[in-house]
């Protein structure tokens, strides 16, 4: 693995992981919500199989990385369900309008 | 072989939860839901007490000083003091709660998922005890959470619970993702995520420091989203308030506890740095006790003034660990422990019997209300039973003898004097200080109950069956019992302290 | 045998608490018998107890480590309280009985009182500080318990937590104070605190006295902490007579009584400790002047009598502190139940109201002026030769300004006590109220009492012997009771402090009288009824705390945005914080 590769990928964690965290911040949609969550598991995935590769042990690497999409996909799920229920009940997926439980 | 019976402890209750499921989807139409419902209930309490089995085999086998391990090529599953007091406050609370649950869900809709949802959870949390390796911890922690999810948002009915639940969600898999990039720096840097050879790997000169600080804080961040630590805690107050009485007890329980015994194996791993943890944990303990008990003073809903007591709690427990950490005083980590046990049974006994009142008050008369301050007057009259419980839960929180909540501070105060240390000695009066705080707001609850009036749901209230008061009946009579003895729990208590000492020492 | 005794005087109430609440409400007449049977027990195991008194310990069991070993040890000074203790619970158990005729939740009244009267005797014969705590937060338990009893009346529940705040503050006190002398000597055992005090380091021990005045300032409503005890008076008037007059208000007597030897070289201690006394004495002298409530002019009354044997305790007379606490509890009793007689039959606690009672009601009367000549310390009676006693040792231990105010404190004394007794029993009935005698268990409790009140001074021998002989650490003199009275007979602080009392009480029948005696000038009324100041105070204190709570609760704002944000936040934060302080 050259120089430049480590980088680009190094790059990529970062990146996906500042666009994840910037979209929980900034959405009002819940649908959009969950998305941003998926971001960031994906920037996770390839921090795993990284993290496996420079330190040798590349097999460890990509086993957690696929138990760890199964792992949040079963997240994902749950997660629509959910906003599913949320859509049925409040008649809107609008974060700030779901919010009624304070102080 | 006997060695491998802890693994029952873990496998019986996650088999059964399918199969509590399936019996729940079975038979025609004309199977009453009665029926089924006894069927659901019976075979989920008979799995937890099948559980049971595995656990003192386990515990007799530790006291003898047998080692129990069983891996799968390089996932490690390992029994030691921590993963006992975490099995036994789970098993504990998971037992009485299924019986709990039995009338309070009773024709529920979706009852037996209820049932299979918590027997995995059971066993997931006791897997995630047991954990040997860095990842399998993550995994048995997303299990957890993920079964947490759907039974926080089990009311779908309701609004507020779905909106509880979906907060729930985002922010535990927030913190899920932070934990799996601790991971992965560690993985980077040690090349494996066994607990105990990661310590091995990263004891030389090269290890980069940052990578590990990034992983420490990724981890305490992570998992303290779950421990519900200030101010990553906004999901809790929601979540304790909306779920099922019998959840809000297993959330605050144990659910949480389980997720700091989580917290302090992964940090375990990074080195040389116990004395920091030691530092942050007091500090965080200081803001959860402050926070949670100024903001439950101000609280008219009675769930959710305990849900805000519950992060004072962890506070409390912070607050001695950090000291155990910081000054390497064993006995702090003995008293933060036995604390975990005597929170799990306080604020699961006070959970149960508010949950007692509301399904006598509320559930019976098909009602999903909740249950406010001044509902609670006149309660003795008509359920002297709960009262009581809920008088000694309360009074058993805010430490007075003699009541289990007053010896498990008691350990940490002395801890705490004992490092001779000022900046600790005034922690432990500004814990003192709170601890009495506190009781300006359960205080009141005991005085509400015991009018002679009775509110109005009150008379409107239908009576209890006995799965509902023998639970409450049971904590209760361990709360005062170990207020007057407090070192039968020494047995487990010890142990786990002694553990923890040995995974941060250097 | 002491052993044996002691494990009877604690465990009966304790047994006969819960059989009480286990027989049920329906059964009050069981009740009312089972309760009186119990601590009629306990208070002869602890008469029989004085005969086995002694400085060593009596039972002894290993705990945990973070526990210590549970140890009581029947000194004079335990003895002693442990005696008062069950005694005078059994009158109030035994008043109760008419009292508490017909009320709703018996059960847990008796509960909370027995389980008190076991707490009591626990924590002054407990020789382990832990255990001293352990009862110390079970009588603030039940104190609060009992005082919010009526729990439908809002200002009785408010009583009751302040109360039960106020005095767990102190507590407080005590368990710092305790964990600092573990922390330096390794032991929990009061013996080896008051063997070893100079073992702990000057700043540590500074540390613990002041704790353990704030702990016992707390506990004894002295001030700065006077404003719980009136408010208290919410409480069944046996409650007030038992827990508020004579027992748990002197357990900060009894800590300052007992840790003494330890403190009393640490400086500016003894100076804090009698001004403590003397103010308390004398301000709640003045709010008994203008008290309107017979109960809360009691309870005030009460304060400023413990602020005498805080007093004494501070000039180094701890013998003289335990005898006028002696006496004290007697008189202190009989006032409480007898007004309590008063109030029951005419169903009112505003003085204002009363008045006339003298022919309606004599046996109340008789004995109502047997405890208030008591407390006002005319010759004979016990209230005399305790309170003289006290003003002599206060006379040679404490600076003279200190002096002269107690000796002012007592001329007040005499005055409020003389009014008090004026407005409820002599001149013209002001209202029409309708007035019966007092109830036959009434009339034995407060006979017994009357007859203590002119007995006790004698035991001064028999206290002194117990004190002098069981406490080794404490260096008290012997002197037998004769020798006392030689003494206080003659010694010059007794002829001043009679002349204090006659000028108050010329004062009284010349000028008092003719003023309305219900009306009090309305600056010092102002003055008086805010507690000095205090219970702004208290306000200030309650409302800071739920003000900051309210505004917190923004930070809940419900929206998963500002979660995350608080999640992120931390993170950086946390990573900062590890950076700065790790690498």
């Amino acid at each position: 693995m050259n120089f430049s590769a480590l980088n680009i990928i190094l790059i990529g964690i970062a990146g996906l992981l500042g666009v994840g965290f910037y979209g929980l911040l900034i959405t009002r949609n819940l649908i959009k919500v969950v998305m941003m969550l998926q971001i960031l598991i994906k920037a996770v995935v390839l921090a795993l199989v990284f993290a496996g590769k420079v330190s040798g042990n590349l097999g460890l690497g990509q086993s957690t990385a696929a138990t760890v999409i199964v792992a949040d996909t079963i997240v994902a799920v749950v997660g629509l369900a959910l906003a599913v229920q949320v859509r049925r009940r409040f008649g809107t997926l609008d974060v700030p309008q779901i919010s009624t439980l304070k102080g | 072989m006997t060695l491998l019976t802890f693994i029952g402890m873990i496998v019986i209750p996650l088999v059964s939860s399918p199969l509590v499921y399936l019996s729940g989807r079975l038979g025609t139409h004309e199977t009453t839901l009665h029926r089924r419902s006894y069927l659901v209930r019976g075979l989920a309490l008979l799995a937890i007490l099948l559980a049971w089995i595995p656990f003192v085999l386990s515990v007799q086998i530790f006291l003898a000083g047998g080692i129990q391990e069983f891996n799968i090529e390089a996932i490690w599953l390992r029994v030691d003091g921590i993963s006992l007091l975490a099995a036994a406050m789970v098993l504990t609370l998971g037992t009485l709660v299924i019986l709990f649950s039995g009338p309070y869900m009773a024709g529920e809709v979706g009852e037996e998922k209820y049932y299979a949802m918590l027997l995995a959870m059971i066993g997931l949390m006791i897997g995630l005890a047991c954990a040997g390796d860095l990842f399998n911890l993550w995994v048995w922690f997303e299990g957890m959470a993920i079964s947490s999810y759907l039974l926080v948002a089990f009311y779908r009915e309701q609004a507020a619970s779905l909106e509880a639940g979906m907060k729930y969600l985002v922010q535990s898999a927030i913190g899920s993702v932070m934990v799996l990039m601790g991971v992965a720096l560690v993985l980077a840097n040690a090349g494996t995520l066994d607990l105990i050879q990661i310590r091995e790997a990263m004891s030389g000169s090269e290890v980069n420091r940052l990578a590990l600080l990034g992983a420490g804080a990724l981890f305490v961040i992570g998992f303290g989203v779950k421990v519900a630590i200030v101010p990553l805690h906004t999901w809790l107050p929601d979540a304790h308030s909306q779920a099922p009485s019998g959840i809000s007890a297993m959330l605050s329980g144990v659910v949480i506890e389980v997720g700091l015994i989580a917290m302090l194996r992964a940090l375990s791993v990074l080195p040389g740095f116990s004395f920091s943890w030691g530092i942050l944990f007091m500090a965080f303990g200081v803001l959860n006790i402050l926070y949670g008990n100024l903001l439950a003073l101000r609280q008219t809903v009675v769930k959710r003034m305990l849900a805000y007591s519950s992060l004072s709690h962890i506070g409390y427990i912070l607050l001695g660990l950090g000291v155990a950490l910081y000054s390497d005083m064993e006995l702090g980590a003995q008293g933060a422990f036995f604390h975990l046990f005597n929170h799990m049974l306080m604020k699961g006994l006070a959970f149960l019997s508010v949950g007692a009142l509301i399904y006598g008050l509320f559930l019976q008369n098909d009602s999903h209300a909740s249950l406010k301050i001044n509902d609670l007057a006149g309660t003795a009259q008509k359920y002297p039973m709960v009262a009581l419980a809920l008088s000694i839960s309360v009074l058993a929180l805010g430490g007075l003898p003699p009541l289990a909540g007053f010896m498990s501070k008691w350990q940490i105060f002395v801890a705490g004097f004992q490092t001779q240390n000022i900046w600790i000695i005034a922690l432990m009066i500004f814990m003192a200080l709170n601890s009495v705080l506190s009781l300006a707001y359960y205080a009141p609850l005991v005085n509400m109950m015991y009018r002679k009036t009775p509110s109005a749901q009150v008379l409107a209230g239908k009576s209890l069956s006995f799965a509902i008061t023998l639970p409450l009946l049971m904590m209760m009579l361990v709360v005062i019992v170990l207020g007057f003895m407090p070192q039968l729990m020494d047995w487990i208590t010890v142990p786990a302290a002694q553990t923890l000492m040995t995974m941060f020492g250097n | 045998m002491a052993g044996s005794l002691i494990l009877l005087i604690i465990g009966i109430p304790w047994l006969g608490a819960l059989l009480v609440w286990a027989i049920g409400d329906q059964n009050a007449k069981a009740q009312h018998t089972l309760a009186v049977i119990f601590s009629l027990l306990s208070g002869i195991a602890s008469l029989i107890l004085l005969a086995f008194v002694d400085s060593r310990p009596a039972l002894n069991l290993t705990l945990a480590p973070a526990f210590g070993n549970l140890t009581f040890v029947p000194d004079g000074l335990a003895v002693t309280l442990t005696v008062i203790a069950t005694v005078i619970g059994s009158l109030a158990v035994l008043f109760s009985v008419d009292y508490m005729r017909g009320e709703a939740q018996l059960g847990r009244y008796y509960f909370m009182v027995l389980f008190f009267i076991g707490a009591m005797a626990g924590l002054v014969l407990s020789g382990n500080l832990l255990f001293t705590f352990f009862f110390w937060e079970i009588t603030a338990l039940c104190s609060y318990g009992l005082i919010s009893f009526y729990n439908d009346d809002p200002k009785a529940v408010a009583g009751g937590i302040k109360a039960l705040i106020i005095t767990q503050v102190g507590g407080v006190g005590l368990l710092a104070g305790t964990l600092i002398a573990y922390a330096n000597l390794g032991s929990f055992q009061i013996s080896d605190v008051l063997a070893n005090a100079v073992a702990i380091p000057a700043g540590a021990l500074s540390f613990m006295a002041f704790s353990f005045l704030i702990a016992a300032a707390a506990k004894s409503a002295q001030f700065p902490f006077h404003t719980w005890l009136p408010d208290a008076m919410e409480a069944p008037t046996p409650i007030s007579a038992l827990i508020h007059a004579a027992t748990m208000v002197n357990a900060g007597i009894y800590l300052l009584a007992r840790f003494y030897p330890a403190f009393e070289s640490v400086p500016n201690w003894r100076t804090a400790v009698i001004l403590v006394g003397v103010i308390s004495a004398l301000i709640t002298a003045f709010m008994a002047l203008t008290a309107t409530d017979l109960k809360r002019a009691l309870a005030y009354s009460t304060v400023s009598q413990l602020g005498y044997m805080v007093y004494a305790i501070g000039a180094g007379g701890v013998l003289a502190s335990q005898f006028h606490l002696l006496s004290h509890a007697v008189f202190k009793a009989l006032l409480f139940l007898t007004a309590g007689s008063v109030i029951h039959a005419v169903g009112t606690r505003d003085m204002r109201r009363m008045g006339g009672l003298s022919a309606k009601m004599p046996f109340a009367r008789n004995v109502f002026i047997i405890g208030a000549l008591a407390l006002t310390g005319l010759p004979i009676l016990n209230g005399f030769w305790s309170k003289e006693l006290i003003l002599e040792v206060g006379l040679e231990g404490s600076p003279l300004w200190a002096y002269i105010l107690m000796l002012i404190g007592a001329g007040l004394t005499a005055f409020y006590t003389f009014r008090m007794t004026w407005l409820v029993f002599f001149g013209t009935q002001r209202e029409e109220l309708h007035v019966h005698e007092t109830g036959m268990a009434m009339k034995i409790s407060l006979a017994l009492l009357s007859i203590g009140s002119f007995t006790t001074w004698l035991f001064f021998g028999g206290l002194n012997k117990l004190l002098s002989t069981t406490m080794p650490f404490h260096g008290i003199e012997e002197e037998s009771t004769l020798e006392m009275v030689k003494a206080i007979s003659f010694a010059p602080a007794t002829w001043f402090a009679l002349l204090a009392v006659i000028l108050a009480l010329t004062l009284f029948f010349t000028l008092g009288r003719k003023l309305a005696l219900s009306e009090s000038p309305g600056w010092l009324n102002t003055v008086t009824e805010s507690s000095f100041g205090f219970e702004s105070v208290n306000h200030f204190f309650v409302n800071m705390i739920s003000k900051f709570a309210e505004s917190l609760r923004i930070t809940q704002t419900g929206e998963l945005n500002w979660n995350i944000l608080g999640i992120i936040g931390a993170l950086f934060f946390v990573l900062a914080m590890l950076l700065w302080g790790g690498a």
